[in-house]
């Protein structure tokens, strides 16, 4: 059984790999980006899998076990209660506790007025990142950090003695996950390494997106300035995460630096300006990054386009994938495409239909992983997701 | 569209939240193996780089 397993492992692997390359695989790889869905499938509510990853990885590797997948996410349900709460994040809405439990955690951002950051505090974060992060942000997202300054207090030193607890005892557990995914079910370790753009940092946990647009007519050289000064931290943060083996990529959550976002002329200057070395530079390493494009970044292919070949995966959201595919499949491949809403409320007919003109005009040539377009939560229909699993399987054969 | 441009060399760089230079300043004469001594210190340093960097970018 284990040789079997192992020997299923090799095969989902190269077919995975060859096709992020760009490559012809034996046939299209099957890669969904599953979370809450785990849950759902599992008999586990939102609250059990945030709460206890144990049973976030248990539902994961459920699925993985009772559904073809070539490759899944260890835990999709990422941000761990046991964590937020050591640290006494307030930026969270989390399931059994500030909504319900069958709703998935929620990022809660701050009203302009109450920024983590403060306008006039650029010069503070450009000159030393980590130290702002430290003194600074970190009193102020979190309920028990005291700021500097004030007297320390028992709830501050436990917040660092937990919260680094937490952090290790947590990211310690993803390797025996990835080892049990591949020895129970042949399953690769979809991803490995996170990135965010700098832009999307401040926007998302620094100045809020309202406190960054203003601050871009305001004060835009502080806000490039600070972009660069996060780049070589956030490229650290991607390697130090990322597959030794350099078969998995890195991900990129991309989040609001497109058009209709911010303006063409914003991305250019801001967004791409200080992203796209980080990205040459992992590159150069030798690993990818999967672009997970959340939304439409149509409007922004020609920019990508300036990377190497076979640097990224992209990840189809909102667009046409037929047409990202005509304007930049023949440097990359591409995942994704089949929509969330079709995945939650259509029928499996409609399911296998999507997925056949997809393999049909997308994954001909190879250079296509089949997901849907955006992470799958508990609204997701079981059946759904078997279909298009299924389908992919028996039709998506070279 | 602005050239693209390298990264920017911080002051207080990746990795690091108390340099092992600031570090070496609090210490008496080190008697034995130094390059120990500073290895053990920006291992651990690393973590606590690791833990703000992640809470910002992962948490």
């Amino acid at each position: 059984m284990a040789a079997d397993m192992e020997q299923l492992y090799a095969q989902r692997l190269k077919r995975y790999v060859t096709a992020m390359r760009n490559g012809k695989p034996d046939c299209v790889p099957i890669r969904p980006f599953v979370a809450e869905f785990t849950a759902k499938y599992a008999g586990f509510t939102c609250q059990e899998v945030t709460h206890d990853y144990e049973k976030a990885f248990l539902a994961a590797r459920r699925c993985a076990g009772d559904f073809d997948w070539d490759a899944v996410v260890g835990n999709m349900v990422y941000v761990w209660t046991g964590l937020t709460e050591a640290i006494g994040l307030k930026y969270y809405g989390v399931p059994g506790l500030d909504v319900p439990p069958d709703v998935g955690f929620q990022y809660k951002e701050p009203p302009e007025e109450e920024a983590h950051m403060k306008a006039d505090e650029y010069d503070a974060l450009i000159e030393d990142p980590t130290g702002f992060l430290f003194n600074i942000w970190l009193p102020r997202v979190s309920k028990d950090v005291a700021p500097i300054g004030s007297p320390s207090t028992y709830r501050n030193n436990l917040s660092f003695l937990k919260g680094g607890m937490a952090m290790l005892n947590y990211f310690n557990a993803f390797p025996k996950q990835a080892e049990l995914l591949r020895r129970e079910s042949g399953t690769v370790s979809a991803i490995s390494g996170i990135l965010k753009a700098p832009f999307d940092i401040i926007g998302d946990k620094l100045r809020g997106f309202t406190g960054l647009t203003m601050d871009v007519f305001e004060r835009p050289k502080k806000v490039l300035a600070a972009c660069e000064a996060l780049m070589p931290h956030l490229l650290h943060i991607a390697l130090g995460g990322a597959d030794p083996e350099k078969n998995v990529p890195i991900a990129i959550w991309m989040h609001r630096g497109c058009v209709p976002f911010i303006r063409p002329e914003w991305f250019d200057r801001f967004y791409w300006s200080t992203l796209k070395p980080i990205i040459e530079e992992i590159h150069r390493r030798g690993h990818q990054v999967l672009f997970y494009a959340e939304g439409a970044w149509g409007a922004h292919l020609d920019s990508f386009a300036e990377l190497p070949d076979g640097s990224i995966v992209l990840h189809v959201d909102r667009d046409d994938i037929f047409a990202v595919h005509r304007a930049v499949g023949h440097k990359f491949a591409l995942s994704g495409g089949v929509p969330n809403v079709l995945l939650s409320w259509g029928t499996p007919q409609e399911v296998r239909d999507c997925c056949r003109k997809i393999i049909d005009e997308v994954a001909r040539e190879g250079g296509y992983i089949m997901d849907a377009s955006a992470i799958m939560q508990n609204d997701t229909s079981i059946e759904n997701v078997k279909a298009m699993t299924d389908f992919t399987r028996e039709y998506g054969v070279y | 569209m602005p050239k693209p441009k390298e990264p920017t060399a911080p002051s207080r760089p990746p990795g690091v939240c108390i340099p092992w230079e600031e570090k070496l300043r609090e210490l008496p004469e080190i008697k034995g193996d130094a390059q120990l001594a500073q290895k053990v210190w920006e291992d651990i340093d690393a973590l606590a780089y690791m833990y703000i960097w992640h809470c910002l970018v992962s948490f």
